[in-house]
């Protein structure tokens, strides 16, 4: 924790509550971000427009048989596997700072996804997914009738 | 309350970090994460280098000296509006001194899947005798 309050009276105030929840998401986050964590790799960038949306995600190295893209409603779960490169014998290993192993995502996105239009490309190390927005929940323009 | 939280996290992974320098052009300039390793013959390094294309990766080695570039092309198509940003593009670059003998000149580099591989084949050690005088 990166600041402590030890006093019990104060948590019945809405606003320690709120300091002490975001006092824990800093600190878990920092620490994080020092320590590295599994559950936010690989990190993703999310855009969105009215009808679609784009999410970047940087995962150099895979092989694409090893990606799982599910779409669901408006949940993307993106899930693989990073294998380790096989060492030859009597290579001295100096520095490993590439993350190997298993990786789970998932992401909430805006609206319900139309699952058949979605399209998922990886070059350079980066997978893109476009993900359309389902047709009968796009916003509909309401022209109005002069009179 | 979750914007504010991104926000000050960011600021202060930036101060304890300190790694996410921004260059003249503002555009942002990351250490990239490496595995080297060393075989009998070989120096290996694997850079990622993750939204980067072949053509624009600069290695150069000057003396003991390895430095490894990457150059960040932005896209150019609008993508809408940022819902969420874990990562920010930039440029990549790193530098290394090798404490051995190499050949650089029969230096091999690979790009794969946004991953810079490169071999640097190591010198065999010369031995020297040298005679006494009499």
């Amino acid at each position: 924790m990166l600041f402590r309050i030890l006093d019990p009276q104060t948590k019945a105030n809405q606003f320690w509550r709120d300091f002490d929840r975001l006092n824990d998401e800093l600190t878990r986050s920092i620490l994080d971000s020092q320590f590295g964590s599994a559950s936010n790799y690989p990190p993703v960038n999310v855009y969105t427009k009215e009808d679609e949306a784009l999410v970047t995600c940087l995962l150099p190295g895979i092989e694409t048989d090893h990606i799982d893209i599910n779409v669901k409603d408006n949940l993307l779960s993106i899930h693989g596997r990073k294998k380790a490169e096989e060492l030859a014998e009597g290579t001295e290993v100096h520095r490993r700072e590439i993350y190997n192993g298993e990786f789970h995502r998932t992401l909430e996105l805006p609206f319900r996804v139309d699952q058949e239009h979605v399209l998922a490309k990886y070059s350079n190390g980066v997978l893109n997914i476009h993900l359309p927005r389902r047709e009968e929940d796009k916003p509909k323009k309401v022209s109005i009738i002069a009179g | 309350m979750n914007t504010l939280t991104k926000e000050i996290k960011q600021e202060v992974t930036e101060a304890v970090e300190g790694k996410d320098q921004k260059s003249a052009s503002n555009v942002r300039v990351y250490s990239p994460n490496v595995d080297v390793m060393e075989t009998e013959e070989a120096i290996l390094f694997r850079v990622e280098m993750p939204g980067v294309d072949q053509s624009s990766v600069e290695i150069s080695i000057e003396k003991d000296q390895l430095i490894l570039e990457g150059k960040f092309v932005p896209p150019a198509e609008s993508r809408g509006q940022v819902r969420l940003a874990e990562y920010k593009e930039g440029n990549y670059f790193r530098k290394f001194t090798i404490g051995k003998a190499i050949h650089s000149d029969k230096a091999i580099a690979k790009m794969k899947n946004g991953i810079l591989e490169l071999t640097i084949p190591k010198m065999e050690p010369k031995k020297t005798k040298i005679e006494i005088q009499k």
